[in-house]
């Protein structure tokens, strides 16, 4: 009997010891791939194009836009939208269901966020139009936000870096707009924030914040083009979609 | 669910009617489960209510599943009063299901699907899920109503952090709640943006100075700091019915509204046991096993008992309480009599709690509290007169005196029910036995007299 006991708490043991191993082993390649160097680097963007690869994808060419739907493997969807005539990327926007089982919205990433239904809302809170609105927008060799109606001068705002959280942060002097965010291509890839590719800019009362992209994501986004462009996408709008 | 219910503005005016058992708040039982002589509105009853307070206890514990009591008595003897004493004493964390024996059946759906339904409504599960939150101190609210009086009323609302100021637009539910809770500028207060509940923090520290007097419990806070929306945690209870309804069909959710949720699949549920489970053993959903009352529990007919045989053991089923007032009968769908009309194998698995008639002492007391909660002033004759009637005829049929008694006298423009009041609606009411009286004289010139040989079949 006793013995019995005593072996239970030895597993007990091992198992909490086994546990805790793994915790600091994970947290540990965290820290390196924040550091940001070393082989580990290129094998965090390596993954990401794996779990891409292994996503179920349904192309469409509609509108002038190729349209690619994913759909991973947690059950996680991701739309995209290109220009068909200059690659660039439109949109991207996440779906992911709640815990629960309820169906989520679509989490705008790039573009313009999508104008919900005002009638259907008109009951619950809503921003004012004339707040400031918060968009991303991608050019080929920059990550690019753009908040529109901030009819402030320039010398008002201050973009920076918090490494440690991994986001920027824009702050006006006249306390009117503040705005945190992190840049989730970095974070899927586990890339390192650099604080001299960041840079901003101020006209028609528009803050336009650009980010150099770095040379992985330039070539992840190269190859996951090509890889794109290799679907057998229809130009009728009734495809059938099979990841839906 | 809870996430998506809706701040009722209604409330300020919420009228409660009163029911059968609305006196009840409790079992009325000490710390140490002895049974109070009168309290929370339970009158004698001693031992079953004792035994309830244990039988309380261990869905406290919540470690017991598929535990099942049988509450056992004559009509009017507190059978229902004992089960709605141990749903108030639950509280509203732990769910209680209440359904009548002949709830279950019906033409859209099984027997043994209504059957688990209501057993799955009966667990509940908190969880952990994110939600987006607005939250920082009012800086200008302001509402425009229409010269007319009527239409859509238009609000604006800002906010601010240390670092940023936003303006909100405002739909009428928002300007009701916001005018409800008395929000005014120089307040901190969190809205939840999915359902718009609205929490007061308190009062912005630089608002300090704004008035001489404060009440007592103003409470200062911080300006929050950075950005407005927030993403937070939040705990809230759903039933595993809830969370079988949402996954069922793609458009679940909405079901959940409109109620017509239908028959749910059996693969369903079991991938939603295995979800939970999992879980659980992470840590992020808590397991809450409620409480399954079923009234008329001899309603039930052969296959809903087997179902419950069965049903009893699975690890994922509340506590069963059921009710019933018949003696030896016969069990529905089968010719075999049994007593309380149940089968013997399940009665096995049943702990009974029987409740006594109540002595005339008790019955005055009971009448006592209804006339209290039904606002009527008795005399003290009447109160005697009453106590009488309640010993002679039934309890039931006392209580539905008090009301019409009351609405005598107040139409003589009398304050307080005197004898003659009752003795006035004891003649416009028969009670049943001399309504029974009544038919045995006059049975003659009732119509379709002939069936009166065959016998009332009610098992």
């Amino acid at each position: 009997m006793c013995a019995f006991i005593y072996l239970f708490i030895l597993a007990g043991c091992v198992k909490r010891v086994l546990a805790s191993f793994m915790c600091v082993s994970s947290r540990s390649l965290w820290l390196r791939a924040d550091s940001g160097s070393g082989p580990h680097e290129s094998m965090a963007v390596q993954n990401w194009i794996d779990v891409l690869k292994s996503s179920q994808k349904t192309a469409l060419i509609h509108d002038g836009k190729r349209k690619i739907h994913y759909l991973f493997a947690d059950g996680k969807e991701m739309a995209e939208e290109y220009d068909l005539k200059t690659d660039e990327l439109l949109c991207r926007k996440w779906r992911q269901k709640s815990t629960l089982g309820v169906p989520g919205v679509w989490q705008v990433e790039v573009g313009e966020p999508m104008n919900l239904p005002a009638a259907l809302e008109s009951d619950v809170i809503k921003e004012n139009c004339s707040n400031p609105l918060f968009m991303r927008k991608d050019t080929k060799s920059s990550f690019q936000w753009r908040i529109r109606n901030l009819p402030y001068p320039k010398d008002v705002f201050s973009v920076s870096l918090a490494p440690s959280e991994r986001c920027i942060i824009i702050k006006t002097t006249n306390k009117k707009y503040y705005k945190k965010f992190s840049v989730p291509d970095l974070d899927r890839s586990e890339l390192p924030l650099d604080a001299s590719a960041l840079s901003y800019a101020h006209a028609n009362n528009t803050l336009i914040v650009s980010y150099q992209k770095p040379k992985e994501i330039v070539a992840l986004e190269q190859e996951l083009l090509k890889e794109v462009k290799k679907l057998k996408g229809t130009s009728e709008a009734d495809v059938d979609c099979k990841t839906q | 669910m809870a996430a998506t219910k809706v701040p009722e503005v209604r409330d300020i005016t919420r009228i409660e009617r009163i029911g059968a058992h609305s006196h009840i708040r409790g079992l009325g039982l000490d710390d140490a489960l002895e049974p109070r002589q009168v309290s929370q509105g339970m009158v004698g009853q001693l031992a079953s209510r004792r035994a309830a307070g244990v039988i309380l206890e261990m869905i406290k514990d919540g470690h017991i599943a598929g535990r099942a009591v049988l509450i056992a008595g004559q009509p009017g003897t507190g059978k229902t009063a004992i089960a709605m004493g141990i749903a108030q004493s639950l509280g509203p964390d732990t769910p209680f299901t209440a359904l009548a024996g002949s709830e279950i059946f019906s033409l859209e759906m099984s027997k043994t699907e209504a059957l688990s339904q209501a057993f799955r409504k009966a667990i509940g599960v908190t969880i952990k899920e994110e939600t987006e939150i607005i939250e920082g101190e009012v800086v200008e609210i302001q509402i425009d109503r229409p010269a007319t009086g009527t239409g859509a009323k238009v609000g604006k609302l800002t906010l601010k952090t240390t670092e940023m100021e936003t303006i909100y637009d405002l739909g009428n539910k928002m300007i009701d709640s916001l005018s409800k809770e008395k929000v005014q500028a120089g307040d901190v207060i969190t809205i939840d943006k999915a359902t718009g509940k609205i929490t007061k923090l308190g009062r912005s520290f630089t608002r300090a100075r704004d008035y001489d007097a404060m009440g007592a419990q103003t409470k200062f806070v911080q300006c929050p700091e950075g950005e407005l929306q927030k993403r937070k945690e939040v705990v809230h209870t759903v039933s595993l019915h809830e969370i079988d309804v949402i996954n069922s069909r793609t458009q679940g959710f909405l079901a959940l509204f409109s109620g017509d949720t239908g028959e749910i699949k059996s693969e369903v549920r079991e991938q939603i046991n295995a979800k939970v489970c999992e879980w659980r053993e992470e840590g992020k959903a808590e397991i809450i096993p409620g409480v399954l009352f079923i009234d008329e529990v001899h309603m039930l007919d052969m296959e809903c008992f087997s179902f419950l045989n069965r049903a009893l053991e699975s690890d994922l089923s509340p506590v069963l309480i059921m009710a019933t007032n018949r003696g030896i009968t016969r069990i529905r769908g089968t010719n075999y009599q049994s007593p309380h009309g149940i089968p013997i194998d399940l009665l096995d698995r049943l702990l009974i709690i029987a409740t006594s008639p109540y002595t005339e002492k008790e019955t005055r007391q009971i009448l006592k509290i209804r006339c209290e909660e039904e606002d009527v002033e008795l005399s003290e004759e009447a109160h005697t007169v009453l106590t009488r009637i309640g010993m002679e005829t039934s309890l039931r049929y006392a209580i539905q005196l008090i009301s019409t008694a009351g609405l005598v006298c107040r139409k003589r423009k009398g304050t307080e029910v005197q004898v003659e009041d009752i003795k006035r609606v004891y003649s416009l009411f028969l009670d049943e036995a001399r309504s029974s009286q009544y038919m045995k004289e006059y049975q003659d010139s009732f119509l379709f007299n002939e069936t009166q040989t065959a016998s009332m079949d009610t098992s």
